[in-house]
């Protein structure tokens, strides 16, 4: 009786603690979702009908064919060489000495401070060959006007750019960080066994810190499919109408707030968020990430 | 060790030429890697050197001097003088709207996520699996996705262009909790949990007087990623504000482009004092709060953030 009652409070206290984020988690994720799903779903001015014709008016935009080839092609671009870049560095950097690389790691962690609205600033002046640090080496190449750079063939590249340059070097030193939780024994292990250094970091430490690269690699892809900022920025400023509604969200944007047609925009909201939560769904049952954080869980049961 | 002991004799029987040739190629390798690695330095560095260097310049010393020399400190007055022109000082509004919604964000962010990482690690907590498997999605799902979904019901709740707008679905941080949980279920041993237990202590007691004083390191990494998420977003408050005095600094960067010369010839040169340098001061005072966090923070990333959280 007395445990029964001991038990009881144990979970009415716990509860109590997990509230302040059960409501924000009620409030913020589930039902922005319900509510955008009833009004995906609701009678509109283009389907008054409701059910699923503002989802069919999104799939036969032209613009929405156009978005999903512009970000498929964004990401074709920044997934890989994110992967190389990142996977490259962050075994150079863990095959150097440690004491040496501080200084190289803290000058990777500095283009994180240029992301979203910042980025488009500085990636603006460094890519315009009148302002450019770099504008010799693009004279190298006959580039002396900033419209040679900034047309819409060069777009996918600019933002692929921006994309990479922020998150980059942040990761660069995460994987370094992983790198470093191998342990010694193994490595010492190879060493003995003859392995040399590109061995040592091919054969040895790639494969074990692949997971990680890949749940970067999701991360990056969940986040690059979102794409807004960028192409935004761009197309209402330097260059107008430049990118307009170049990627998935700008057009959701432009559908809920210029075609006041908030059900399509819904609708393709609806359908970004299915690819995001299938993604997410994957990694936790299909790989093993997160099979320690579950398998604690049941031994607590 | 056998096998060992005749490898190290074939070594020494290679020739003397061989080994200054193989000794050679390693140290150019050495040198390439040396190489690729501070050039990736140099390149990441030079961005964010042109954005505090070209605020100390004029807009003529911006075309004309070398991308990365120094105009003078009385530049940088200048640059903010003519700032403060655009609607009557908007820029201060939004380095306030910035600071304090960013302080409240954290500050929720963190107090909610270490509580209920706590709950979800060492208490009883009624559907743990599944309140840890949606935070999960919640946590993978990027939180730009739930924008436009969030605009519907922040409308039908009348908090459209409200600071709480801003505040409140910022505060909303399921990475949080997911690291919280690992720490609180991993770093700290679970004997130590009982044994307050049969000292006597409650739940309350055991969160407060156990696992809080221990959470310095957690709390520091809860503060750097909310910090960052949180100060550096447009897309929330970009859709859930719209007047100018509620707004936060990078939107407010983002209508210095479209509404002002600097970026926007087409606006009209002569409209406004805002050109290349001041919109530079702008950018600047986006970046360096972050630019700080990250190195001061260089540490708690490279002690590994995956390896410590998404152990295997």
């Amino acid at each position: 009786m007395l445990r029964h009652r001991a038990k009881l409070v144990g979970q009415i206290n716990a509860l109590l603690m997990f509230l302040p984020y059960l409501v924000l988690l009620v409030m913020f994720a589930i039902v922005p979702i319900v509510m955008a799903f009833q009004v995906s779903i609701g009678p509109s001015r283009l389907s008054p009908e409701g059910g699923i014709g503002n989802y069919m008016f999104v799939f036969q935009d032209f613009r929405f064919l156009s978005a999903v080839g512009n970000v498929a092609l964004f990401l074709v671009i920044y997934l890989p060489a994110m992967l190389i870049v990142v996977a490259g560095l962050s075994l150079l950097l863990d095959t150097i000495k440690m004491k040496y690389t501080l200084p190289l790691r803290l000058a990777y962690l500095v283009p994180a401070g240029i992301s979203g609205s910042v980025a488009i600033l500085v990636w603006y002046f460094m890519l315009e060959p009148t302002y450019s640090p770099f504008a010799g080496i693009f004279a190298e190449f006959g580039i002396t006007e900033g419209v040679e750079i900034f047309n819409t063939s060069n777009l996918v590249y600019i933002f692929a750019l921006m994309a990479f340059f922020t998150g980059a070097g942040n990761w660069i030193v995460i994987q370094y960080g992983s790198l470093q939780s191998i342990p010694d024994e193994i490595l010492e292990a190879a060493r003995m066994d003859g392995a040399n250094v590109f061995q040592m970091a091919f054969l040895i430490k790639l494969p074990l810190i692949r997971k990680y690269l890949v749940y970067m690699l999701i991360l990056v892809f969940a986040a690059g499919l979102q794409i807004f900022v960028e192409p935004y920025l761009i197309s209402s400023s330097v260059y107008p109408g430049l990118a307009k509604d170049w990627s998935l969200n700008q057009l959701s944007y432009t559908l809920a707030f210029l075609g006041s047609n908030l059900g399509a925009a819904m609708a393709l909201s609806m359908v970004m968020l299915l690819v995001s939560v299938v993604v997410a769904l994957i990694i936790i049952y299909r790989t093993d990430f997160f099979d320690e954080a579950r398998l604690k869980v049941k031994d607590k049961k | 060790m056998s096998t060992h002991s005749t490898d190290q004799k074939q070594i020494s029987k290679v020739s003397p030429k061989t080994s200054t040739l193989v000794r050679a190629r390693g140290y150019s390798a050495k040198a390439a890697a040396w190489l690729v690695m501070i050039l990736f330095a140099v390149f990441s560095i030079i961005p964010m050197l042109w954005l505090v260097l070209a605020p100390s310049k004029t807009q003529v010393e911006l075309q004309r001097d070398a991308p990365l020399s120094f105009g003078s400190f009385q530049g940088y007055r200048n640059a903010w003088e003519n700032l403060n022109v655009f609607q009557d000082g908007r820029i201060v509004d939004w380095i306030i709207n910035s600071i304090w919604y960013t302080g409240v964000q954290v500050l929720v962010a963190c107090a909610v996520a270490i509580l209920a990482g706590y709950a979800l690690a060492a208490t009883r907590l009624p559907f743990r699996k599944t309140m840890l498997i949606v935070t999960l999605v919640a946590m993978i799902v990027p939180q730009v996705a739930f924008v436009l979904p969030l605009f519907v019901e922040i409308s039908a709740l009348g908090l459209y262009n409200t600071a709480w707008a801003i505040i409140l679905p910022g505060s909303f941080y399921p990475f949080g909790v997911f690291l919280s949980y690992i720490y609180f279920s991993s770093t700290i041993p679970a004997e130590l949990y009982d044994a307050a237990r049969i000292d006597g202590s409650g739940d309350w007691g055991i969160f407060f007087r156990v696992a809080l004083p221990l959470a310095g390191g957690l709390i520091g990494m809860l503060a750097f990623f909310s910090f960052q998420v949180n100060w550096i977003n447009f897309f929330l408050p970009f859709v859930v504000v719209s007047s100018g005095d509620v707004l936060t600094l990078p939107v407010g960067l983002g209508i210095l482009f479209s509404s002002t010369p600097a970026l926007s010839p087409q606006v009209g040169a002569n409209a406004l004092p805002i050109r290349a340098p001041e919109i530079a001061l702008a950018g600047m005072i986006v970046a360096i709060p972050i630019l700080i966090v990250f190195l001061a923070s260089a540490r708690l990333l490279v002690r590994g953030v995956l390896a410590g959280s998404v152990k295997s």
